[in-house]
């Protein structure tokens, strides 16, 4: 039966085409290591990773006015809820969760607004590597939550991918040094998986070699929430020539 | 004249209202650094001997507070959000300039509380500026007035007695500006003793000790409790001459 409007054809057709926008996405990767968390990503010139509160850092991939969207809307819910309360009371599950999600949805679900063409993956620090968390945000509003490391890419292959290549390479808590390293390699597998149409698995060699090739038209991106420092900031941009070491051995 | 030392005048129901004491800052070479003692007073009760008057708003802003401990601390919180919030949002610093002008506004908002009787205090803000490679001090009067000082600054009832004693300083052993942070530390807690002897309000150093915070281009820190324990020890054992 022909109906003028199917909610179901709708939706589908949103997610695709959404899909289609993120695919040439470049995956961002986190990491929780003994002294803080990481979120490594490349970019060819504007930011690619931010810090949202004290605590909170936040990166992702779609379109440069939506992701500029969620970016601002975290911020604001963050220093709202951290004046009006506390610093404490500004967590990821709830800037996630409630400030974030439902937005998506009702734009992802209202046929007379443009959905969100975004992706996002947020890190909270906290006081042992044990309990930092990592939330990555749908266009769609769903959001899962994940413990140790998070990865998002431009397809589902893509992030499992690295995250095979994650969960195989990572064991107990590592150094920055080691997750530095684990990261890059994780963001060539990913960016690799996501070139390939059908792909079983993408080695090591590949990732880092697409990489490499990367690194010609763009730079690494690395931000951090430090445990331990005496800055009052926890957030920081790791300077290019601190990178320049990791690139070397790739 | 202005001065550079402002002791707020006391208010007509100051009884009701927990004062912090004295806070002095004072550049060194590459920095700024401030110290304050830890007392809080409501009238001539000791309130509170652990307060903490010194606070980073940012990682190259200080700002050292006396008077009304209560209005200030609500007025820091807010200042420390509006500059977070400017450089999270904005994805650059607020300026320096900025940066003055929100804590003059937050000055002259309070000015009608302080012409109340309640909740007057003056902050200084020591800031290292990135431009100029160098620390800089700027004090306020009550109505959000702002004003540049060239080697220090002190506020609270302890600053007014001992404001003599930084100008025979600067005459005698040269501006703090070309001095290295521990000589700098080092006079800040002998000013600081020395407002304590000449002021009832002003907690001192031997019982609990200050606290110190300096900031450089590499940003703001805190003088670990021992540093300060040392220098308090060295000029109790006379070590000062």
């Amino acid at each position: 039966m022909l109906t003028p409007y199917d909610f179901q054809e709708n939706l589908q057709q949103r997610a695709q085409y959404i899909r289609n926008r993120l695919r040439a996405g470049s995956p961002v990767i986190g990491i929780s290591y003994d002294n803080g968390v990481l979120l490594l990503a490349l970019k060819r010139r504007g930011r690619k990773v931010y810090e949202i509160y004290d605590r909170l850092m936040f990166s992702a991939i779609g379109n440069q006015a939506d992701v500029e969207n969620l970016r601002l809307a975290a911020i604001d819910f963050s220093h709202q809820e951290g004046f009006v309360r506390s610093p404490d009371d500004v967590t990821i599950q709830r800037v996630v969760g409630f400030a974030l999600s439902p937005a998506l949805k009702k734009a992802f679900g209202d046929p007379l607004t443009t959905p969100f063409v975004a992706r996002a993956l947020f890190a909270e620090l906290h006081d042992t590597p044990e309990r930092d968390l990592f939330y990555t945000l749908n266009y769609d509003g769903e959001f899962l939550p994940y413990e140790r490391f998070a990865v998002i890419g431009g397809t589902t292959t893509a992030e499992e991918q690295a995250t095979r290549y994650l969960e195989a390479n990572l064991s107990g808590v590592p150094t920055f040094e080691t997750s530095v390293a684990l990261a890059l390699t994780a963001w060539g597998v990913a960016y690799e998986a996501a070139q390939q149409e059908d792909i079983d698995t993408v080695s090591e060699e590949a990732g880092r070699a697409r990489l490499r090739e990367m690194l010609g038209e763009a730079q690494v991106e690395l931000g951090v929430l430090e445990r331990r420092t005496l800055r009052e900031n926890r957030f920081r941009l790791i300077p290019q020539e601190q990178l320049e070491p990791f690139l070397r051995r790739l | 004249m202005l001065n550079p030392v402002a002791a707020p005048a006391s208010a007509p129901n100051a009884a009701l209202e927990v004062h912090g004491t004295t806070v002095i800052a004072l550049k060194f070479k590459g920095g700024v650094l401030n110290v304050g003692d830890r007392r809080a007073t409501a009238a001539n009760a000791v309130m509170y001997d652990r307060a903490d008057k010194i606070i980073p708003l940012d990682d190259h802003t200080l700002i050292a507070i006396a008077g009304a401990y209560g209005r200030a601390m609500e007025v820091v919180r807010y200042l420390r959000h509006a500059f977070k919030y400017y450089a999270r949002s904005q994805l650059q610093p607020m300026s320096l300039d900025g940066k003055l002008q929100e804590v003059s506004r937050a000055l002259s908002a309070n000015l009608p509380n302080a012409l109340g009787g309640i909740g007057l205090f003056i902050p200084i803000l020591s800031v290292y500026d990135p431009d100029q490679d160098r620390g800089r001090i700027f004090f306020y009067d009550v109505s959000g007035a702002r004003f540049e000082t060239p080697e220090y600054g002190a506020a609270g009832s302890g600053s007014e007695r001992i404001r003599g004693v930084f100008d025979y300083i600067t005459k005698t052993k040269g501006p703090f500006s070309e001095r290295p942070m521990e000589e700098a530390l080092r006079e800040a807690i002998l000013l600081l003793d020395i407002a304590a002897d000449l002021d009832a309000a002003t907690g001192g150093i031997d019982k609990i000790l200050p606290t110190a915070r300096y900031a450089t281009r590499d940003g703001v820190f805190e003088v670990p409790e021992s540093t300060i324990r040392e220098i308090v020890q060295s000029i109790r054992s006379g070590g000062n001459a």
